[in-house]
Formats: structure tokens, sequence, C-alpha cells
């Protein structure tokens, strides 16, 4: 049986989804990253394991989108568009898959809807297979993606996000699958977005089989997490009851939140009779044997509890959200508080907040607001503006029950409802002006951008500058190892590095020794390609220096005057210095003058003396209060 | 005692004038300022005077030099280039403290150094010059000429110090209200400079090509050239890169070039080595600028090209021997490009980098390539000298080869420390009309892109700042 290669129209690959004796496999390296490894799995390691995954046969790969467009120019620097043409280059066949949040592309916040088209053009020449979600269900939110995807003749997946308790029936769900292909048409793969790996292995068989009787044509894609350890059994049940495709990832990186190991699922599903279509198992093998060694190297980002977490169940973090809640506890110190929080507080706001799913933005929302009611006392007393939004409907309406009445007043205050009534309901945000976005970007990075670095842009304003920055200083970085790029501790003296540059040229980097001169400059030796090269990097202002300094109100500034310790009155620089120590001064003496706003102003004497200390130089920039000179009585 | 030459000057041509010396098993004395208290010409040389602390100001007092050189015992005195080469003042003092100077006579000297006697005694001997005045008149009558002078040969015109040189002195005039203007401006600033307020217009030649030709004269006015130098490539009339033989294809005029700057040497009775400039129009025209009566910095192309050693040649000269060649002997083989890699940012219009340490010094060795430098691993760039740091010279059989050469040379220079013209440089020698021998004096000025050399960094560099940084902070700062 044959795999569905990258190029296939919607129509073709729904027909061989629909005529495939047995199931499909996307290998969800992005997901895995996201939620075992803080989204910093490097492009240098999806490029070691490419030849294999190209072989392996997937659906599709999962490898861009969710949090990782942001995170690739933030911490990875990667240009998110040239790691989908590389990857391309070394995976002609296989189809690239992302995750697109609707409204909140791949970002926290809706954007305006120019902007959303515009992106997802620019994405859709690289990625062939839209998964895309709203994490209030509500479908409006979704439309424009599935526009430009379908325009551009690629892929479209829309979720319903999965959750459970009382409200979540098939019935519901059914209805939702209705709203979508209201609006899709009948060429889409349908997934089933368990993000948090919620619900059963038997509730999962449930609601695809409900959805299959329904809908015997519609594709339908699962996809979960392993918090609880479980998932494999969902991935079963769920291609049972007649799933077409199923989420996993490559078993040596495979962690506790993310998906479950692809070949579990191989091994189980063919002992059942069903077979993965497409799929080479050496090759999957293979694909985690070649990455295997560079695990150690992102031991830092994997979670701080290790361990599935069943409880899941319970407080319904999703994969992506459990490491990062768990790293924001340990850095806060209120691990002991999780606990309470995430098997207390959590469900019950969640509960008061009408029981939506909890995905990005919305996980963030509960999560947060579960923080700040358990570690502020008062429940609601200091909301979140997201949260606002949430109440006001900025990001669609609550799909079963709103929250009780209480919860607005604490959050929208008093007069809640007129708040309500005047701010209330989905934003039509205005376009924005995407010349003059450009015009901007070209006087920030002095040359003009292409599309790709305006698509960033407009996503990622600050970040996106920055990160041209520092590709225009340090190149494409991508080529060096995990070993490399995050290192800590620095290198060993004598220790060889070994990379590829972009263009394939293979480097030495021997590294030397470091000195320190009299003014703290350090100078770090490197031997490149046998060439010594030295660089310079100046001395660190001491940690917590800037902390230090106090700043004063105006009446301790003038009192001090008085008793002949000058400080700065104001922030600005000094650019005179009028008297030297020893020097007998008397009141109304000019003893220095600073400058701030261009203006400057002279700093007087306040009493008859002798100056003892001169503590501020010409050219220093002081805030309020720093010591410039000390006067005493002369004796 | 083994006889001594004094060499009064500093950088690489110290060193450059102490190896011939010392080649012809004479002694070097060399002399010093004190901000040259590390510089290497003085290891190298036999023995080694200080001036006084200088800067600028002992390497210039002819008293103190001639002191020294009676003090050591110097029976000659080479003067390199710049401070007191060109200063008849100077040849006149050894000539009356009877110490061989290493050039011609004080005479030459002064009437070469003069603008206006050089144009009078060339245009007596025939040679093309570039229409222009006399010593203007002061006051009114002088404008009044040059007014006149303008209505002639038409705008733009220079107008020129009498007794400047290297560059400085120079104005250019575009209009009747500038010339009013500017000739006063001129005379104060030529006092200033040059302690002589005489000044003389010129037509300006739109575009020119800049060659000059190394002639050679015994005591009996046997007079030879060594072929052309081509030093269009210029930055506000100081050159920084210039190429032996030049590269215009038109043999004829270029004999013709070399025969005139022979016929010129000789009117003004020249003795020992010397350059004759021309300006070259783009309808092929030359016209005789002025003679260098001192060895140039460009000297090494011409020896690379005719194997024939120039200082080498001017002491033999001084000591009073005949030049062992004529004209026949002498044959040009090859192209020789010299690179003048000065500390300074090219980006930020050239601004010198002195005062920063050299902290790696890797040149570049293997066939074709000759080095003239005087810095070291180590070494500071003392602030008040000029930025000339090394002189890269490579020669080759073709033009293409030497270009080639040229670009791997470059490429294997390795200056940590202060910024060089290395990269910049770099640009050029990839850049295709410099390739295709396409350049006159407006060359830098129609390629701006030459200056956008950070961008085409190599990858690998760029890669290894992030490692550095890495390894310095003990963390990536930028994965955090």
């Amino acid at each position: 049986m044959e795999r569905i290669v990258q190029g296939t129209s919607p129509a073709e690959v729904v027909a061989k989804l629909q005529q495939a004796d047995g199931y499909y496999i996307t290998n969800t390296a992005r997901d895995l990253s996201q939620s075992d490894y803080k989204n910093r799995i490097l492009l240098h390691t999806d490029l070691l394991a490419a030849e294999a995954r190209e072989r392996a046969g997937y659906f599709s790969l999962e490898i861009t989108g969710g949090a990782s467009v942001h995170v690739d120019i933030l911490r990875k620097q990667v240009n998110p568009f040239l790691k989908l043409e590389i990857l391309r280059e070394h995976m002609p066949n296989t189809m690239f898959q992302t995750l697109c949040r609707g409204v909140n592309l791949f970002g926290y916040r809706p954007y305006p809807q120019n902007i959303i088209r515009f992106t997802v053009k620019e994405f859709a020449k690289y990625v062939d297979v839209w998964r895309t979600f709203d994490f209030m269900n509500y479908v409006p939110n979704m439309q424009a993606v599935f526009e430009e995807v379908a325009k551009a003749g690629k892929i479209n997946e829309p979720c319903i996000c999965f959750s459970t308790g009382p409200e979540h029936t098939n019935e519901y769900y059914l209805k939702k699958v209705r709203e979508i292909l209201d609006v899709t048409g009948e060429d889409i793969v349908l997934c089933i977005k368990n993000h948090g790996g919620l619900g059963t292995p038997k509730r999962i068989g449930q609601l695809v089989d409900t959805i299959r009787q329904k809908h015997p044509d519609l594709p339908i894609h699962y996809h979960g997490h392993n918090t609880d350890g479980n998932d494999t059994g969902r991935i079963v049940e769920a291609v049972l009851n007649g799933a077409n495709i199923v989420d996993a990832a490559d078993h040596s990186f495979t962690g506790f939140y993310g998906p479950p190991p692809i070949l579990t699922v191989i091994q189980t599903l063919k002992d059942l009779g069903h077979t993965a279509v497409g799929i080479d198992e050496d090759a999957v093998i293979e694909s985690s044997d070649v990455i295997r060694d560079e695990r150690q190297y992102y031991a830092d980002f994997e979670s701080q509890i290790k361990g599935f977490q069943p409880t899941v169940q319970i407080h319904k973090l999703p994969g992506g959200a459990m490491g990062s809640s768990l790293e924001q506890a340990v850095k806060g110190g209120f691990l002991d508080k999780m606990p309470d929080i995430l098997h207390k507080e959590l469900p019950r706001v969640q509960k008061e907040l009408g029981n939506y799913w909890s995905v990005t933005p919305g996980s963030q929302i509960l999560w947060t607001t579960a923080v700040s009611n358990v570690l502020g006392g008062e429940r609601y007393g200091n909301p979140s503006g997201d949260l606002r939004n949430l109440l006001l409907g900025k990001y669609g309406p609550f799909p079963f029950y709103e929250p009780e009445t209480w919860i607005y007043e604490k959050v929208l205050g008093e007069n809640w409802k007129t708040v309500l009534e005047e701010e209330g309901g989905v934003e039509d945000i205005g376009d924005m002006d995407i010349d003059k976005e450009k015009a901007t970007l070209t006087e920030r990075i002095g040359e003009e951008p292409t599309n790709q670095q305006l698509t960033l842009y407009l996503q990622h304003p600050n970040d996106a500058v920055e990160f041209f920055k520092f590709e225009a200083r340090f190149g494409k970085v991508h080529v060096l190892p995990p070993s490399i790029f995050f290192r800590k501790g620095g290198f060993e003296p004598g220790e060889t590095l070994i990379f590829t540059d972009y263009t394939g040229k293979e480097h030495i980097v021997e590294v030397g020794p470091s000195s320190v001169s009299e003014d703290g400059e350090t100078s770090v030796y490197l031997n490149l390609d046998h060439h010594q090269r030295v660089y310079t990097f100046e001395a660190d202002v001491p940690e917590g220096a800037m902390a230090k300094a106090v700043t004063m109100t105006k009446e301790e500034i003038t009192v001090l005057a008085k008793a002949g310790d000058m400080r700065a009155p104001f922030s600005g620089n000094i650019c005179e210095i009028s008297v030297e120590e020893g020097q007998q001064v008397v009141k109304g003496d000019k003893l220095a003058v600073m400058e701030a706003m261009k203006m400057q102003t002279p700093i007087s004497c306040e009493m008859d003396g002798i100056v003892t200390s001169v503590f501020a130089k010409v050219g220093d920039s002081l805030r309020p209060g720093d010591k410039i000179i000390r006067i005493d009585i002369d004796e | 005692m083994k006889t001594k030459i004094l060499v009064a000057n500093r950088g690489e041509i110290a060193i450059r004038l102490i190896r011939a010396i010392q080649e012809l098993k004479y002694e070097a004395v060399a002399v010093y300022e004190s901000p040259d208290k590390d510089s290497r010409h003085i290891r190298i040389a036999d023995e080694a005077i200080w001036l006084g602390k200088g800067p600028r100001c002992d390497y210039l007092d002819i008293s103190k030099i001639i002191k020294a050189a009676k003090k050591s015992g110097a029976v000659a005195i080479h003067p390199g280039y710049g401070f007191l080469a060109e200063n008849p003042d100077f040849a006149k003092a050894c000539e009356d403290e009877g110490i061989i100077f290493i050039g011609p006579s004080s005479e030459v000297i002064s009437n070469l150094g003069n603008k206006v006697i050089a144009r009078k005694i060339m245009a007596e001997a025939g040679i093309p010059m570039v229409p222009g005045t006399g010593n203007l008149a002061a006051g009114e009558e002088g404008i009044t000429t040059a007014l006149a002078f303008a209505a002639e040969f038409k705008y733009p015109i220079m107008l020129k110090a009498t007794c400047g040189g290297g560059g400085r002195g120079i104005r250019l005039i575009e209009s009747d209200e500038q010339m009013r203007a500017e000739i006063p401006a001129a005379r104060a600033e030529a006092k200033a400079a040059f302690n002589d307020d005489r000044v003389y217009l010129e037509k300006v030649v739109i575009e020119p090509k800049h060659v000059e030709v190394q002639i050679m004269a015994d005591s009996d006015g046997k007079t030879v050239h060594l072929g052309t130098r081509d030093c269009s490539i210029q930055r506000r009339n100081q050159k920084l890169i210039e190429i032996a033989p030049s590269m215009i294809g038109d043999k004829v005029l270029l004999d013709t070039i070399c025969d005139t700057a022979v016929k010129a040497a000789k009117a003004a009775n020249y003795f020992n080595a010397g350059t004759v400039e021309f300006l070259i129009d783009k309808d092929f025209n030359y016209y005789f600028m002025e003679i260098n009566t001192r060895v140039q910095v460009e000297h090494t192309v011409t020896e690379m090209i005719t194997g024939i050693d120039i200082v080498r040649t001017q002491i033999k000269l001084a000591m009073g021997k005949k030049l062992s060649f004529c004209q026949e002997d002498i044959q040009m083989r090859g192209h020789a490009i010299e690179m003048r890699i000065n500390a300074e940012d090219p980006k930020a219009d050239f601004m010198p980098e002195g005062g920063k340490t050299v902290t790696v010094y890797r040149s570049p060795g293997g066939y074709g390539v000759r080095l003239d430098g005087f810095v070291y691993q180590g070494y500071t760039i003392p602030q008040v000298y000029d930025s000339l740091l090394v002189k890269m010279t490579v020669h080759g059989y073709t033009w293409n080869e030497t270009v080639d050469r040229l670009r791997r040379c470059l490429q294997n220079f390795v200056i940590s420390g202060p910024k060089t013209t290395i990269p910049f440089y770099l640009n050029i020698a990839k850049d295709p009309d410099f390739i295709g021998g396409d350049f006159d004096t407006s060359y830098l000025d129609k390629h701006p892109e030459l200056f956008d050399y950070e961008d085409n960094a190599n990858e690998a560099s760029k890669l290894s700042n992030l490692i550095a940084e890495i390894h310095h902070r003990g963390y990536n700062p930028y994965a955090a």
C-alpha cells in the first residue's frame, strides 16, 4: 500500500485516506519538542533524522506552528521559513504539517484579518497540512485560515478540541463537526485534538465511532498526548473505531507530556490486525537511533518533574503547558503549592469559567488565574487582562454556560453589566497597514525586507528585528549542534568543535585560552580553521549593581543636600564638576552641572564647608539619589 | 670601523632602507622619537639614536638629525619619503656638513619642489603640460589673472599651493565667485602649512588616470626609466593601490611617456632616483604633473617587475657608483600590485585606528608575495604617525595570475586589534572593473559597494563569534 506524497491535491489525499486499508501516522516532532523540550529541539537534530524520517513514510511531519515559530526566532535563532526550506530539500516526499491557532495564528492574541491571510499565504508555500483550532471551538475564528489554505491548494485539517465533563457530549461534538463542514466543504481532514490527553480509550473510541457513523467518508485524524501514559490506548481505540491518521513521535525522544512512541502504536495495532500504511518500520527505528545521542544536550529543557501525570484528567493542562507550568513553579518557588493548584484550584476555575477547552491561549488563562487565586489569597482578586477579555467575550462566546455573575463583578468591577454591554463581544480588529509596517521594518533593519521577514515581523515585531540583527551578526547558526549551541560552562581548552556551514563547508574551531586584562576585558582565543582569532568582551557590570542603586524622594534629597550630601535630584548626566576635593565652598556656590532632556541644571551648594569627596565624574549617567559630592564642615 | 648610513625616517620605509644598507655591508643608524620606542626599525638597525620626545617634530628637526649623523659617524643620510625627504634645506644642510644626501642635489629638490619653476623647466624642454598659470600676483591683480584663465579654459580648475605636495594644498574651483573667495583662503592655508603663500592655477583633467615613471640617473647624467606605475586608485589624492606597469593597452603611448620622463629628468639635471608623474585623460593625452625627488612608497611594484633594487641603486649612486645597466638591459616581466594595508576603518571614512594593539598578525606567504611592514603581534600602533602598517606587493606573470594571488594573499592576511583596509581591498580584488583593468582616479567614487564588506564576511567567522560568546558567558545568551 502506498504512502501519500507531498504535492498530492486535497481531494486526492481525502480519496486515498478513504480507500486505504489501514491507518496513517503523523510524526509529531514539533509537539514533542514543545511538550517535552520547551520547544528547543534544533533544526540540526531534525536534519540528522530527516533522511530516515523521509523513508519512514509518514502521512506528515508536524514540524512547525504552535509556539515553535516564535521560539525559532527567539531562542533557536533560526528563520522558520528557512527551516522548512532546508527540511524540504532533505525530505522531498513528506508532507509538512503545522498547528495554527486560528485568529491567534502562532501567537496568543487575535491578529487582524489581513495579517492572518498574509501569514497563511507565506507559510502555505511550505506547509501542506494545516491543523487549525480555536480554544473555544468557535468556528468563525478559524474561517480566514480555512479560506487561505484552500486558496493555496493545501489541506485543511480543522480541529474539534476535545475535553471531558458533562457538557462534552458526542452530540455537542457532532454539532461542531457540522459547523465546520458547512464552512469548509467536504475535502478536509477532521482532527480530534486531545491536547491534554484526556478521557479514557473507551471515551475516544465512542467519539470517533459517533463521528464515523454520521460522516462515513470524513477522514479523521486523532491527536493526543501521553501525559497520563495511556495515549497508546486511546490511539488504538480511535483506529479500531475508524480513525484514519494518528499522531505519535520518535521513541528515543519521547518524554511524558508529548505524543507516545510511534513504534509502540505500530506494534500494538499490528497485533489487532491494523496496518500502518506506507510505513517502513526499519526507518522508524533508524530515525530514533540517529538522534538518540543528541538527547543528552537537551537535558536542561526536559521537565523538572519526571514521570507520567495521570492527574491530568483532573487538572487538564495540555502537554505543551505542563513543562512550562512546572518551570514557573520552580522559578517562583511555589512547587509545594502545585498539588493544590493542579488538583483543587484548576478544576474549580475550569468549571467556574465555563468548562471550555484548556489549550492555548485558554489554558494559560486558566493556569494564571488558578495560580493567582492560590498565591494571591483572594480568588479572582487580581485578574489578568486576558481573563478580562475572556469574560468580555473577545475570544468568542462561552460554549456551554457563562461564569456566575460574582466572577464578572470581581473581574470587570461593580458596574460589570455596563462594561460588558459597552465592550463585550468578539472584536472586529481593523486591518493593519502592511505597507506602513513594511516601511517601518525597512527603517529598522536598513534594507527592504523579504515577505518572509515581514511575516515574522508582523507577528512578533521586536523579536523579529532582534533575530534579523542576530542573523546578520552571527550568520545561520542552525548548523551548530546542540552540544555547541546549548553548551553550559564554556568549552574545554583545546576542545575541537566541528561544524558544517550552510553552504556545506566544514569548519574546525579549536578552543584556546582566555585572558582578562587589567580593566576587566576578556580576550577569548579561538583557532578557526587553523587561523587564530581573538574576541574581546567588555567587563560585565557586576550583577545587582543597578538594583542596589537607591531611588530617593525629592524631600530626602533636599534634606541630605542641606547636610552637605549632594545627590542627583533627577535622572540625567553630569556635564560639569565645578569643584575639587579639598576646596572651600560657601552656600550658593556651583558644585556641578547636570543635564537632562538637553536642559542643564546647576547643582548649588547648600552649606559652607569643604569638599571632602567627589563621587561622580563628567559623563556619568545618574539616577535620582545617586551621590555627586560630599561637603563637610571645615574644622 | 664600518661605513655607516643614517636612516632619517621611521616605519616600514626605515626598515626597507636598513635592509638595503645592511645588504651593502654598511651599518645602519636609526633615529627615533619617543612614541616610536617600540618600533621595529630600531631593533633591526645596527644602532639607534633617540632624537627627542616628538611627536613629528624631531623627525623634522634638521639640526638634530645632522647632529645624530655626526655623533654616530654616519657618512650618508637616506631620508626615505615624507618628513624631510623633499626639503631642500635638509639636502643643503647635508651638503654643507659634508654628509652624503641620498637623493638629488638641494638645487634640484628646490627647483622641482617649486611647482612654478618646475613647470617652467618642463615647458622649456617641450614636455606636455596641463594648462596652468604661473604664481598668481598678490591681491586683485592675481584674481584678475585667475578669472581670465578660467574664462579661457573653463571650470573646474585646480587652485594649488606652489610649495604643496602629497595631495595637500589643492582646492577645486567651480565658479568665479568661488575663485574670488578661495584664493585668499588658499594663500592663508599655504602660508600656515608650507610657510609660503604662493598659489597657481591648473586646468582640471576630468577623471584622469594617474601614471608615473620611475627614473634613475647617475652623476654622469646617464638617465634610464624603469617603466610605468598606475596609481589611479586614490582616496582624496592619497594613493591606496599601485600597479606596475600601467594597464593602458597602447604600448607605443607608454613608451612615449617613459621617454618623456627621461627627457624631463634630464631637463631638470636630475640625479639619483625620482618619479615623474603624469595625468592621462580620456583621449589618452598625457600631461606632466610633477617630479617627486624621493623614493616612492610604491617603488616595490617597479622592483618586482624589473628585478632592480631601487633603494640599493640609490645608495650606490649616492656613494659615487655609476649606473651598471643601460636602458636596453632593463626588462619588464609580468605585473605587480601593491596595496597599502593601513590601520584605518574604511567604513568610517578611513578613520585611523591608532592607539590599538595588534593582537593577531598572521601574514600571507608563498610564491610572488612581498611584505614591507614593521608591525608585529603585540605592537601598539602610535596615534601620532600615519596608519600604514604593511605594504603587500604581489607579483605574477600575467595580470590574472597577479589578481588571483592578490585575492589569495588578502584572504590569508589576518590582522586583529585595529580595523584595517584588508576587507575593503578584498572587495576591490573581487571587483570586475578592477579585474578588467578598468579604473581611473574616480574609481572609489564610482564603486560605493566596495564598502559593503561586512555582509560578505564569511559565515564561519560569524559562527565563531557566537561560539566565542557561548564560551565566554558560559551559556548561550541567545538561547536561554
